[in-house]
């Protein structure tokens, strides 16, 4: 008995629900907290952090080609949140889209780069999208084989997956696909393989802001979608309920994997014209961030994804106008995050401090 | 909800003035006509002590001489920009924050600069190393280089002179005279870099022979240093380098092999093995290119200089280490070379596959990335740099071992 004498200092308790009115609160001054944080790195790099955050709102959305970069940033982000979405939402925690988007990518770079004169504008792009989504959902089809077969740790799969995506790029890169020999580099696009654009920015935001719609109403208003979250909240429930669980988790990553591999295509062919080994630059990774702090709402995520490319973008317009390392938007971009995340955790646990009649109490 | 209210507004109220302070300070720039601004967009930052580095020095140098000339010179620099499309958003970056000139400074940023310059056409674009503009159909595009092969010719000759010191003296027998030599990627500039380097060295030291490694990156500090230090294992005593970090030096001094350098002055970290590095001055180039602009001339489409313009210098020597009579042969091998009497390339000091050279095309017409068109070999000399400014000289000559080619 005497081992439970000592009550922790701290202790956590989960809260009753809390009105949405002070969650509201909370969440925003926590942006507010972390934009304060955030003064200290840029005051470190000799700037006056007004004006930096001046800068950034400027250099993401003064002007029209401005926005038009912003919105380029962010498409692939939101696009892979959408894909990351299911999986969360089935607790499969898929960190593999990194290479999902490179597989999709890989297969759409294929036919840009061999098929363009053979086949009509039009179909070469719709054939693109097709195999850059088939390539990403196979890719993510293999863990989830394995997960579903022998309940393989599908967090080390999917992750080590990348490596492998991002090596065959590297390969493709200076072996079969080199464009000047000894440059590394695959050749430009040709136009044919090229995305158009629509308001100055390439067609693929039409087509997320669609996804967004589509993802909405499958995850609420669709039977599949009802067993993912059934899924996610016990998978035992599900067995019991007679869902085939390693069908459904197989069938979701196929999907997600296709939606990544969709935006692998939307990257080479609107954004980059080329395929190289960095093609996703971390968008599999910031998306996930981008569908936690959403709560895997397909709406909440295009505020999400605007906020970090305009967080992105600013920063070049900043390391360009005032000297700041880009980098520097990277910290406060982590700092913004930290302060999201756990003020989420603020909103379900509360804090008690150790006091003297707890002590007593326990006696 | 008052509250998120008021900190909303509070928020606002935040933003707002410096939205509109930061505008005004840019309107006032440009209304500002005697200065021209330039963007300058770096693979690296002034940290990697070689090819970023050298461009900074190029470019402040290049600031006090147009200062001089009453030209004021407002650059906007961007460090740290991958061969990648970021490269296509750092000029789109350029361009709207005003900048009239903009320099892309790696090889790999060509192809993405060429996806902005048609939206920009009052800009000019100057892609440093690169060689696309002679026939893009475009006038905003501009390519330079410098006969930096001249350079490594004589960091070749100081290198040859070493070796043939110690030979002479007993310490090396002449089949243990070997070249290690960390390159980037199998591409023309650096095999033209390497075959300058090893002819240099060959023309004091017959028997040297020399190993490539290519490391798949302009500038990864660890994998080159990686590399020269395998080099150096597998038997070479003398490194030199076509990539930007000045990790080959310490990697050379550390294991008591002797080093040559590239875009900067390495003896002062590696004291003991550098003997002498090469650079180009791009501040020869910004100037001409700048004050071109300013006084309303074009600027040059494909610019290209070499050590009698000044545009190729080298780093101090070393006298130290040096073997006796360096700098004088140094000094007669510029001259030779400056008043042409000394072809770097001339066939009848090397041969491929046992032939001597006849025949090699300097530039690739139809973009199917081969050569063929211009004929380079001619009056007993390949000549490089003389059809475009980027290097062509891709053959692989006798003695120069290739250790790896998957880059």
């Amino acid at each position: 008995m005497s081992e439970e004498k000592k009550t922790p200092f701290i202790r956590l308790a989960r809260r009753s629900a809390m009105d949405r009115r002070r969650m509201w609160i909370i969440r925003v001054s926590s942006i507010v907290f972390a934009l304060i944080l955030g003064f200290i790195p840029i005051l470190l790099t000799g700037s006056n952090p007004l004006e930096a955050y001046g800068v950034i709102i400027q250099g993401s959305l003064s002007r029209p080609v401005y926005i038009r970069q912003t919105v380029k940033i962010a498409i692939p982000l939101l696009g892979c949140a959408l894909a990351i979405a299911p999986c969360f939402k089935m607790k499969f925690w898929n960190i593999g889209a990194e290479g999902q988007i490179t597989m999709g990518a890989v297969a759409a770079t294929y036919f840009a780069l061999y098929w363009y004169d053979r086949v009509p504008h039009v179909m070469l792009l719709v054939i693109m999208a097709l195999t850059g989504a088939a390539a990403g959902g196979l890719w993510a089809l293999i863990p989830a084989f394995f997960k579903a077969k022998w309940n393989t740790n599908e967090t080390l799969f999917t992750l080590m997956m990348n490596y492998i995506a991002i090596g065959i790029v590297a390969w493709l890169q200076g072996g079969p696909w080199e464009g000047r020999k000894g440059s590394q580099l695959i050749p430009m696009f040709n136009d044919a393989a090229r995305l158009p654009d629509v308001l100055g920015v390439h067609c693929g935001w039409i087509m997320v802001l669609i996804l967004v719609v589509l993802m909405h109403i499958y995850m609420t208003k669709t039977k599949q979608g009802y067993e993912i979250a059934v899924i996610g909240d016990s998978a035992n429930t599900a067995r019991y309920a007679g869902m085939n669980v390693g069908y459904i988790i197989m069938r979701t990553m196929f999907i997600s994997g296709a939606i990544s591999g969709f935006v692998g295509f939307m990257i080479v062919s609107g954004a980059n014209y080329t395929l190289y080994s960095g093609v996703a630059n971390g968008v599999g990774f910031t998306s996930i961030t981008v569908a936690w702090l959403s709560q895997l709402n397909s709406f909440a995520m295009i505020f999400i994804s605007m906020m970090l490319a305009v967080l992105q973008k600013g920063a070049n317009t900043l390391q360009t106008r005032m000297d700041v390392p880009a980098s520097i938007s990277s910290i406060i971009t982590g700092i913004l995050l930290f302060c999201m995340l756990s003020c989420e955790f603020f909103i379900n646990y509360r804090l008690i401090f150790r006091k003297r009649q707890d002590t007593e109490a326990a006696e | 909800m008052k509250k998120l209210t008021i900190v909303l507004i509070a928020l606002i109220a935040l933003c707002l003035p410096v939205f509109a302070g930061g505008s005004s300070e840019s309107a006032a720039a440009a209304e500002d006509t005697n200065t021209i601004k330039v963007g300058l967009i770096c693979i690296g930052d002034e940290n990697d002590q070689g090819y970023t580095y050298n461009f900074i020095r190029g470019r402040d140098e290049a600031t006090q001489m147009l200062a001089e000339d009453g030209i004021n010179v407002e650059w906007r620099t961007i460090y740290n920009i991958g061969e990648d499309a970021s490269c296509i958003d750092a000029n789109i970056e350029a361009a709207e924050e005003g900048c009239q000139i903009i320099i892309n400074n790696s090889y790999g940023f060509e192809p993405y600069m060429l996806e902005v310059v048609d939206d920009y056409p009052e800009i000019e674009f100057i892609s440093c190393t690169n060689c696309a503009s002679w026939n893009d159909g475009r006038a905003n595009t501009h390519n330079a280089f410098a006969n930096i092969y001249e350079g490594r010719y004589i960091a070749g000759v100081v290198a040859g002179m070493k070796l043939q010191q110690l030979i002479d003296e007993g310490q090396i027998a002449p089949e243990e005279a070997v070249i290690g030599y960390v390159g980037a990627y199998s591409f023309a500039e650096v095999i033209s870099g390497f075959t300058s380097y090893f002819l240099g060295a060959r023309s004091v030291c017959p028997s040297v022979t020399m190993k490539v490694m290519f490391v798949g990156s302009w500038s990864d500090a660890t994998a080159e240093s990686d590399a020269a230090l395998a080099l150096i294992d597998e038997g070479c005593i003398m490194i030199s380098q076509h990539s930007d970090n000045t990790t080959p030096a310490t990697a050379a001094q550390s294991r008591g092999a002797f080093h040559t350098g590239y875009n900067n002055d390495m003896t002062g970290i590696a004291p003991d093995a550098s003997l002498i590095g090469t650079r180009i001055d791009w501040g020869i180039y910004f100037y001409e290119a700048i004050k071109a602009y300013a006084e309303g001339r074009e600027i040059p489409q494909d610019w290209c200089y070499g050590m009698g313009e000044g545009a190729v210098v080298m780093t101090p020597l070393n006298e130290a280490i040096a073997a006796p009579g360096t700098a004088e042969k140094v000094a007669e091998v510029e001259a030779a070379l400056a008043d042409g009497s000394l072809e770097v390339f001339d066939t009848s000091t090397f041969t491929v596959g046992g032939q001597t050279l006849t025949h090699a095309f300097a530039l690739d017409t139809d973009g199917d990335f081969t050569a063929d068109s211009e004929e380079a070999v001619y009056d007993g000399a390949f000549h490089e740099s003389e059809f475009q400014s980027a290097p062509y000289f891709t053959v692989q000559i006798d003695g120069i071992e290739w250790l790896n080619s998957a880059y």
